[in-house]
């Protein structure tokens, strides 16, 4: 599903370009669920960045499905965000001004769904995050955790490749941390990739594999299916 | 993403911050609104004061201006009418002349009972009544008989009837004119209109006229055509005519108060053009306010723009976005603005007096240029917001 062949990123700091990603490769396949750990400074939000689309490589290349997409423009990196990857941030990221149903019709509009059907399917992602009953609630009448299922709703509704949750539980209590990982399992069971960055081991218990970042490079791989916990 | 979907987008978030949103639409309106209010009011007055220059029907004006020689020849020429009586009758013979209006003013004494008060003592000939529109508010005007028997009457003006009767009812009264008892037959209807006073004036049947001040001649003429193509015509045969007769080689001319017309009614164009660029700089200055409000919202909403991008909108469907929304902006500005210039140009030409014209022409190019200003002003908010980094847009706080 993913394959990253020797990537590196650097950044411009003034005239020093700094490395922040040195050679990593890297295959997740379909159906897994991958934590990537690491201290912070380690790389691993550039690394998500790269593989959620919302930057490219400055060397490597980057294969998403099967396609390239290392090389492509603004244009068509939006293209493949919208259709191929859904995003769960740590801080939700729904837009205040929009209820529930809005907010997960939001990735539909942008790939020119109509108006029945995206309701129709936002409803349906809704529903399967539990959160039926909360469809016409602003984000600031619900919860963290419930925000955080409008989230996932939003991140499944356009069937994407995969889900790139990033410190999804960071803002939640343990309970909801529990609630919310659960649901990632449930969809994990149905067959969606889900890659998870995360610096709290409990969090990446639930994954089958865990990656560890540290200083741009990965570090040590632990292969071999684990079943989830709880 | 359709257009709809971007204009419903657009509302909502303009609904969101109402205060911000009418207050930037206020320069909009007030622009738009002044702009159709000096163009609707300009073009009304300009058209009211070509109707008063040109006035009605297809009239040309007679003058003499006599040469250096003639004067030279005979110093007191201006003391004496120019037209004579065969004059008239030769200007009548001319095909394309329907009807010469002829008239002779003097400055004389009305006098009744023990009051006496100047006004001017002007002979007409009856095609006088019909193109100068003389209506009669109280008594009758006059009939063919008085133009044919010389009968001793006369109409006198509004304000002559205020000034002499004192709001008493002068008609059936006698008044000495130059001396000579005339009776008042009817008093003329007050004149309407923003530059017509009222003056003192008294009018006579010319024959009566002829013989109060002892002259057959006429000092104005006014000729009217049988149509406006052939005006012109008529204007240069009249003109040749009476040259002829008079031996005199260019003494006797015509004014085309058309020509005049159009001359003032280029100055009151000018005037609108410059008092409504005046206007159009409020409207500019209303532009420079939605760009401004615009820079905010996009600041604002960085973070916004940073999931609409991790969501899939590409950078032209956030510059549609922030374009769409300023155009609604300024759109529903303008149709406010037009609103507004409508109804106070309405108010003001009632009470001015003076039509307003409110033009399709101004209110389509106040929607389209209200709708341009949106996009000029737009552009560089809507651009800054489509230039946004995704990742650093998404840490935004």
């Amino acid at each position: 599903m993913i394959r990253l062949e020797s990537i590196s990123r650097s950044f411009l700091l003034g005239k020093e370009s700094v490395p922040v990603l040195n050679g990593i490769s890297l295959s997740i396949h379909k159906g897994e669920f991958a934590a990537i750990m690491g201290p912070s400074g380690s790389g691993k939000s550039t690394l998500m960045n790269i593989i959620g689309c919302l930057d490219k490589p400055t060397v490597g290349e980057y294969y998403l499905g099967g396609e390239n997409v290392s090389h492509y423009n603004d244009k068509e990196l939006a293209r493949v965000r919208n259709q191929s990857i859904g995003f769960v941030f740590q801080q939700f990221h729904l837009l205040p001004r929009l209820t529930a149903l809005k907010n997960v019709e939001l990735p539909m509009i942008y790939a020119g769904i109509p108006k029945k059907e995206r309701q129709a399917r936002a409803e349906e992602a809704l529903m399967k995050v539990g959160l039926a009953d909360r469809m016409n609630h602003l984000p600031n009448a619900l919860s963290g955790g419930q925000k955080q299922r409008v989230a996932i709703a939003r991140a499944i509704v356009n069937t994407p490749k995969i889900i790139l949750a990033d410190e999804p539980t960071g803002a939640l209590d343990s309970k909801t941390s529990k609630d919310i990982m659960e649901q990632f399992s449930e969809l994990n069971n149905e067959g969606v990739t889900i890659i998870i960055v995360t610096h709290e081991s409990e969090v990446a218990e639930y994954a089958n594999r865990t990656i560890m970042v540290r200083d741009g490079m990965i570090q040590s791989r632990f292969e071999g299916v684990r079943g989830p916990a709880g | 993403m359709s257009f709809m979907e971007n204009l419903f987008m657009a509302l909502s978030s303009l609904k969101a911050h109402k205060m911000r949103s009418i207050l930037t639409m206020l320069g909009i309106i007030i622009g738009v609104g002044a702009v159709i209010i000096v163009v609707a009011i300009g073009q009304g007055g300009e058209a009211m004061l070509k109707s008063q220059i040109t006035g009605p029907g297809n009239t040309i004006e007679l003058f003499y201006q006599p040469s250096d020689e003639e004067i030279r020849a005979n110093p007191n020429i201006f003391q004496q009418a120019p037209f004579k009586q065969e004059d008239i009758r030769a200007l009548e013979q001319i095909s394309e002349i329907k009807s010469v209006v002829a008239s002779s003013t003097q400055l004389s004494s009305v006098k009744f009972q023990k009051d006496t008060v100047d006004a001017s003592s002007t002979g007409i000939n009856q095609a006088y009544i019909k193109l100068n529109e003389l209506k009669v508010a109280k008594g009758r005007n006059f009939s063919a008989s008085d133009f044919l028997g010389g009968r001793r009457s006369a109409l006198i003006s509004n304000k002559l009837q205020e000034e002499l009767f004192k709001g008493k009812n002068p008609v059936g009264k006698v008044v000495m004119v130059a001396n000579q008892p005339i009776e008042i037959i009817g008093v003329l209807e007050k004149p309407t209109g923003l530059l017509s006073f009222g003056s003192m004036e008294v009018y006579l049947p010319f024959q009566t006229w002829k013989t109060i001040y002892g002259s057959s001649d006429f000092t104005q003429v006014t000729l009217q055509a049988v149509s406006t193509e052939q005006l012109q015509v008529a204007g240069k045969k009249a003109a040749k005519l009476l040259n002829n007769l008079h031996n005199t080689d260019k003494s006797y001319q015509v004014i085309n108060m058309e020509e005049i017309a159009q001359g003032v009614g280029q100055i009151t164009k000018i005037m609108t053009l410059i008092i409504g660029s005046i206007a159009g700089i409020s409207l500019f200055v209303g532009g420079i306010g939605v760009m401004n409000i615009m820079l905010v919202s996009v600041t604002e909403r960085t973070r916004e723009i940073g999931i609409r991008m991790a969501l899939g909108a590409t950078r032209g469907q956030v510059l549609t976005q922030f374009l769409i929304e300023s155009m609604t902006l300024t759109f529903i500005g303008g149709m406010l603005g037009i609103v507004l210039g409508w109804g106070t140009s309405t108010v003001v030409s009632f009470f001015a007096g003076w039509p307003s014209l409110v033009s399709w022409q101004v209110v389509v190019g106040g929607v389209l240029f209200s709708m341009v200003i949106g996009i000029v002003f737009g552009l560089l908010p809507a651009n800054k917001a489509s230039k946004l980094d995704p990742i650093d847009s998404l840490r935004y706080e």
